[in-house]
Parts: C-alpha cells; sequence; structure tokens
C-alpha cells in the first residue's frame, strides 16, 4: 500500500486528458441495447443458483432536486414542486416488487445506497415508505451490520431528517458541500451554510452513524489556492471520516446547466492544479489516507482498512467495501452489475413508466462481459484500487500468461515507467508515488475499447 | 467400414465409437475393432438439447438407451404431490434409460443443465448385437450393475449422512467423475444450481449454501459463483466417511467394481 503521494505538475500536465474514471470496466458507453429484460432476468436467475449466492447491494435513484447546481452532471429533475416525487415513487415501489421478485430471499442486503438527486426531496412519509416497502421485498439486516447510506443535501435535512434516517436503518450519509466560499457558492447557485451541515454532522455522530463523508469540488467558478484552503480547513473542524475532491469538468454541450456558469470565472488549469496540490498536501498532512482517485478517508474508516486488507473495489458510487455484492440498480438511469453483467435503466420517467406497466425490467442497455473484459476489469480494479499489480494473481485467475497476453500493453507501460508512473518489471507493476494522481492514464492502457476508439480516431485523423 | 470416398466426413467422424474419447466409460468398452463397427452401425445420433430441454419423459415408451456424449444432464420424477424429486445428474460416458428395461416405459424424466449432446441405441437392436457380441454383453451387466451400486452410493448418502457428509461426498464424487472425463479434479464448474443439489441431497436451500460457506471458510474449496476449486483434497475425502467407494460409479472403466 502506498500512502505516499507525490504530487508532479509537469507529469500531471503531460497526461492531462479526459478519461473514464472507470467505476465500472467496461465503461457505459460500450453498454449495447440488444440487452434486454429477457438477459437480466436470466443472470438473475444465475446468481441465484450459484452455491453461495452473493450478497446484494441495492442502489435507488431519486433524481428530484428543488435547485439546480450548475455544475451538476447527474442526471435529475428540477422541480420546486413537491408534488412530482408522489408518481415516481410509486413506480419506484414496482421495481421494487420486480426486482425482489428475480432474487432469492435468502440473498442478505448487504449495502444500501439512495442517491440522486436529493434523496431527501422526498417527504418524511415517502422515506418510512420507501424503507418499509424495500424491507418488505428484500432481505435487510435490521442489526446495524448493513452498509447502509444516503446523499444528504444539508439544505435540506435537519437533526429530525436524520433521527428519522437512523431509525430507518441508515448509518452512514454522504454529504454535498463542495465549497463554503460565498463568491463560489453564489456563482454554482448552491448556497449552503456552514451550520446546516455541522447540524447534520452532529445529529450523525449523536446517532452513531459509522461514517461521514463529504463530497467537495476543485476547478469551480471563482475558486482560488486561497479560497479553497479556507473550506477544507472549515471541513477538517468538522472531521468527517472521508472526503472526495472532485475535479469539475466544465463541458456546457454535453451538461446544458454548465452553460450557467461564466467560463471566464473558472480557475485556468495552472490555478487547478495549485489547487489540487495542497489539497493532497493539506488533507494527507492533517492524517487523512490517500485512498484513490479523488478519495482521502482517516486511517481507521472501512475504506482505508478495507485498502489495507486488499478487499478495495470500485463501483457506481466511487470506492467501495464490499467486492462481491450483485448490485441492483433501481429508479430512472440506475446501473445495476449482476453476475458478469452491466445494465442500465432507462432515462426517463415516461419509458420508466411504460415498461414497468409491460412487466419488463426498465432496462434499455446493457452488456455481458466476455473473458476478455473480466480479466481486464480485475486488472483495472486492482491498479486503481491498490496501485499495484502482481501478474501471478492475474495469470491464476484467469488462465493466461500475463507477459504474452498484454504484450502490447507492457510496451506502452514500459514509456509510463520512463516517465516515472510506475516500475515494472516481469512479475508486478508497482505505480509510483508520482504515478498515483495518474492511475487512470495507467488504467486506460488496459482499456481495449478506448484504445480502439484512439485507433480510430488517428486512423481518420491521418486518412 | 471400407470408403473409397476420399472426403472427410465429419458426421461419420462425430458418430465413431472408435473414436469417442469416451469409448473406455461407454459400451464399447473391450470390445474388438470389428465389434466396435458393428455396434456404431446401430447408433444414432439425436438433436442436441439445450438448457432446459426434455430428453424423455417418465411415461414414454422405452424404445432407446442413450449416452451422454457432452452437457450434464439431471433425471427426476414427479412427487404425487406434484414436487420434483431429483435421482441422479449425468455426465458424459453416462447411460439414460436402463432403468426402463422392465416396465418398457421411462420412470423418470430427464432434462439437459446445459448444452447437451447425446448417442441413442435402440434396444431391441442392442439386445440382438448382444446375442452375437458377448463382450458387448458382458459391458451392459457391468453398467447396469454401475447403476445399481451408484444406487446404492444415493442410499447411503440420504440416509446416514450430516449435512456437511452430503455435500463432501457429492463434491467428491463430482470430481472423480469429471476426472475420468480427463477434467480437472480440483477445478471445475458446477453444472446444477444450489436448489438441484438441495433437492437430491435432501437439504434445503439455505443449509446447501451455509455449507458450502463454511467449506470455503475453513479453507477446503474456494468459491466464485459457479466455480469450484477443491484446495485441500485430503480432508474433504476423508468427510466422506461410510462410503469410501464413493467414486465408484466413476471407475467402473477401470474396473473396480
Amino acid at each position: 500500500m502506498i500512502n505516499s503521494l507525490i504530487f508532479n505538475k509537469d507529469l500531471i500536465t503531460r497526461y492531462d486528458t479526459l478519461g473514464p474514471r472507470y467505476t465500472s470496466y467496461p465503461t457505459a458507453v460500450q453498454f449495447d441495447e440488444s440487452f434486454g429484460h429477457d438477459n437480466f432476468v436470466e443472470i438473475a436467475r444465475v446468481t441465484n443458483e450459484e452455491p453461495v449466492p452473493r450478497q446484494l447491494s441495492l442502489y435507488f435513484h431519486l433524481p428530484f432536486c428543488s435547485t439546480v447546481c450548475y455544475y451538476c452532471a447527474c442526471n435529475k429533475i428540477v422541480t420546486k414542486n413537491r408534488a412530482h416525487a408522489a408518481p415516481y415513487l410509486k413506480l419506484l415501489h414496482e421495481e421494487i416488487t420486480m426486482q425482489s421478485n428475480l432474487f432469492d430471499h435468502d440473498r442478505v442486503v448487504e449495502q444500501l445506497h439512495w442517491g440522486g438527486g436529493t434523496p431527501t426531496f422526498i417527504s418524511h412519509d415517502q422515506m418510512r415508505d420507501l424503507m418499509a416497502h424495500t424491507r418488505s421485498c428484500f432481505s435487510l439486516r435490521d442489526d446495524d451490520s448493513g452498509e447502509y447510506s444516503i446523499e444528504l443535501d444539508p439544505r435540506e435535512a435537519n437533526a429530525k431528517t436524520i433521527a428519522l434516517l437512523h431509525s430507518l436503518g441508515f448509518n452512514r450519509i454522504s454529504l454535498g458541500v463542495q465549497d463554503f466560499d460565498p463568491d463560489v457558492q453564489k456563482a454554482v447557485n448552491r448556497i449552503q451554510t456552514i451550520e446546516e451541515t455541522l447540524t447534520v454532522i452532529k445529529a450523525a455522530r449523536k446517532h452513531a452513524f459509522k461514517s461521514v463523508h463529504i463530497d467537495l469540488i476543485y476547478g469551480l467558478p471563482k475558486q482560488t489556492v486561497e479560497s479553497f484552503a479556507r473550506t477544507l480547513q472549515k471541513i477538517i473542524d468538522l472531521g468527517p471520516d472521508r472526503i472526495s475532491v472532485f475535479n469539475y469538468a466544465h463541458l456546457p454541450r454535453r451538461f446544458k446547466v454548465q452553460k450557467q456558469i461564466n467560463k471566464s470565472d473558472l480557475p485556468g488549469a495552472s490555478e487547478k492544479l495549485n489547487i489540487l496540490q495542497h489539497v493532497i498536501n493539506y488533507l494527507t498532512q492533517e492524517g487523512y489516507t490517500y485512498i484513490g482517485m479523488d478519495h482521502f478517508a482517516r486511517p481507521d474508516d472501512e475504506l482505508a482498512i478495507a485498502q489495507k486488507q486488499g478487499t478495495l473495489t470500485r463501483n457506481f458510487q466511487g470506492y467501495s467495501t464490499h467486492a462481491n455484492c450483485d448490485i441492483i440498480g433501481m429508479g430512472i438511469s440506475a446501473i445495476s452489475k449482476v453476475g458478469d453483467c452491466y445494465s442500465q435503466n432507462v432515462y426517463e420517467i415516461d419509458d420508466y413508466e411504460k415498461a414497468l406497466a409491460a412487466g419488463r425490467v426498465p432496462i434499455f442497455r446493457g452488456l455481458k462481459l466476455d473473458g476478455d473484459d473480466l480479466l481486464r476489469r480485475d486488472v483495472i480494479t486492482q491498479l486503481i484500487c491498490h496501485f499495484s499489480l502482481d501478474f501471478e494473481q492475474i495469470e491464476a485467475r484467469h488462465r493466461i500468461n500475463f507477459n504474452d497476453y498484454f504484450y502490447n500493453e507492457i510496451s506502452i507501460l514500459k514509456g509510463m515507467e520512463r516517465d516515472g508512473l510506475l516500475s515494472i518489471d516481469t512479475e508486478k507493476i508497482k505505480v509510483s508515488p508520482a504515478g498515483c494522481l495518474l492511475v487512470r492514464n495507467i488504467c486506460a492502457v488496459f482499456d481495449k475499447y478506448l484504445r480502439q476508439a484512439q485507433a480510430e480516431q488517428t486512423f481518420s485523423k491521418t486518412i | 467400414m471400407t470408403s473409397t470416398h476420399q472426403i472427410f466426413d465429419i458426421s461419420k467422424f462425430k458418430v465413431s465409437c472408435g473414436n469417442c474419447s469416451l469409448a473406455e466409460l461407454c459400451l464399447p468398452w473391450g470390445l474388438k475393432l470389428e465389434d466396435i463397427n458393428e455396434l456404431e452401425k446401430i447408433i444414432k445420433r439425436v438433436r442436441p438439447l439445450q438448457r432446459g430441454d426434455y430428453l424423455f419423459h417418465s411415461g414414454d415408451k422405452f424404445q432407446q438407451v442413450y449416452a451422454v456424449r457432452s452437457g450434464a444432464i439431471k433425471a427426476y420424477r414427479t412427487t404425487e404431490e406434484g414436487n420434483e424429486q431429483i435421482l441422479g445428474f449425468y455426465l458424459p460416458g453416462e447411460l439414460l434409460g436402463l432403468d426402463a428395461i422392465d416396465t418398457e416405459r421411462h420412470v423418470c424424466t430427464t432434462v439437459a443443465l446445459e448444452t447437451s449432446s447425446f448417442c441413442a441405441v435402440p434396444f431391441n437392436r442392442l439386445e440382438e448385437l448382444c446375442q452375437q457380441i458377448p463382450g458387448l454383453q458382458h459391458q451392459i451387466y457391468r453398467l447396469m450393475s454401475r447403476e445399481l451400486s451408484s444406487e446404492n452410493q444415493s442410499l447411503l448418502l440420504l440416509g446416514k449422512k450430516s449435512a456437511e457428509e452430503k455435500i463432501a461426498t457429492f463434491l467428491v464424487n463430482l470430481s472423480s467423475r469429471l476426472h475420468v472425463l480427463g477434467y480437472s479434479a480440483t477445478e471445475f464448474r458446477l453444472p446444477m444450481s444450489r436448489q438441484e443439489i438441495g433437492n437430491y441431497l435432501g437439504l434445503t436451500v439455505e443449509t446447501v449454501s451455509r455449507i458450502f460457506s463454511r467449506l470455503q471458510k475453513d479453507k477446503l474449496i474456494v468459491i466464485d459463483r459457479k466455480l469450484i476449486k477443491i484446495v485441500n483434497e485430503p480432508l474433504i475425502r476423508s468427510m466422506c466417511t461410510g462410503i469410501k467407494e464413493s467414486s465408484a460409479k466413476s471407475q467402473t472403466a477401470a474396473g473396480s467394481q
């Protein structure tokens, strides 16, 4: 395990590309619309038949937000009208029932997550109903040993909300903060006081929540090293167990709401990297362990422990401690990972309703991984979670000769070795402290589809 | 089978007992080459089955015995309450239908657990051929004896063993049968579901999973979905107390009976 991390600005600038975050491999771009209801039902059956079926991880997508944050790239529905939630929740209940009929009931729900949007957009009664229905359909843990988490907007929650969530079985919270600086908050249309955040965290501590996670974003308009340093200091005072510091990617053509952001307010590339450098120095100095990508955690947090034990994995919410769950994503746009398959639900509520009315799992695309996909996923997961790769383990699991199979990849990695990102010999790859921040680029070498796409692009450019 | 054709006939090749890798487990075992040629003449290929396809149903008129060429089959009977009771699982080289000679009707239903292929042998032709080829007659006796012995093993398995012993015996038995087929004895994919294992062994699904989990926790096996790796073979064999010859079914060809 690496706890040391070197910020090398030259290297980062040179390797600066927008690449996949590998919350899945293959990435969602590869999902195919020919994968449908029947494929999903079949793979659910296959997993039920395993001698020891995997435990379940349930994800619920609650897409509503009462205000819009200008940086947001999530699939969400912005509305002040709370009445919009009820018909959606009715459909979500239907999907929960349908999904629960596909999975054996002795498969315990080890992980559960409400994401959004803003899950706390819905009323307390709606929260109670949703959890009660989930409990009636699936085998949830009732002894606080499951990992049940929710994304919270502190502006939409208070001590009462936390008490309710605790009584419903939640024991982990993830808080959106992004930045405490008033100018930045104004520029992204998210005004949120420290007091609101503190109230929620205090309540969570009182109810013995096991992990408090705070999301921050760097690269937002009006941000400077100094302003973000002040935010970080305030965050440290709040004492979260985990901190994510995401990189804001300004793509107004893809995410229309980002047009509200004045491009000239954005920090330049160099300033952005200085912010990142400060984040890394400051958080590690404050005793946080660098987990990888954009995640930091206290050394006693389960994420840091999982990394030490070699059991860390990556899923759609980022890093995760449970490698062995089958994931069922419910609600619009939610992604499932069951058996050797990925699948994704439809984006629009209308389509969602139609599929459910027809008695079909509301997915519109998916993918069954072949042996090569599974092998590459294993390699990428190892690298992104543990910063090292032991060829022998991969060879034993996938019955290949690593050096032969990845002959081309290894020659690219040798170039990265010369640049100081990693060391590679005939038995292992070890990411260097300077390469940690570029682990995505290292993973991308093993991404067959990305390399195919790049080859096609190069081809069309040269012609 | 002298032929003047120079063209390689793949369908002939496939059906040829002489070339079959399962010959040593199946009807041709111990036969002279010319006898095998006679046997080949009466063997018919049948359409491969997909998962869930039936080979024959209980009550169907018995006309032929089937030899499994590839895949895996389960045989079951439906109880008076309408429940399925699994009688056994059949792997390549094993014969199906011998239990119907007496009643001339099949007494169980057989269904493919995965894509499977078969050779069919019309029973009246086989009987005729047996009169000409004493070695064939003897091999059929041996195969039937293997079935009887296997039935005895099942009774012992169901009657005397703890859940843990049942699962261990089940795995060792499967491992031995696969080994005889030339596959790894220590790493294999279960063709059947945990529900079917439970049904066959008289255990609840939850118990099946609990025992598999325990075997994994105790480092006797490693499980990755349906893939089983036996990592402590001596220990898992020692758990199969009571019927040491549990692998007998698979070792018929080697003459263990």
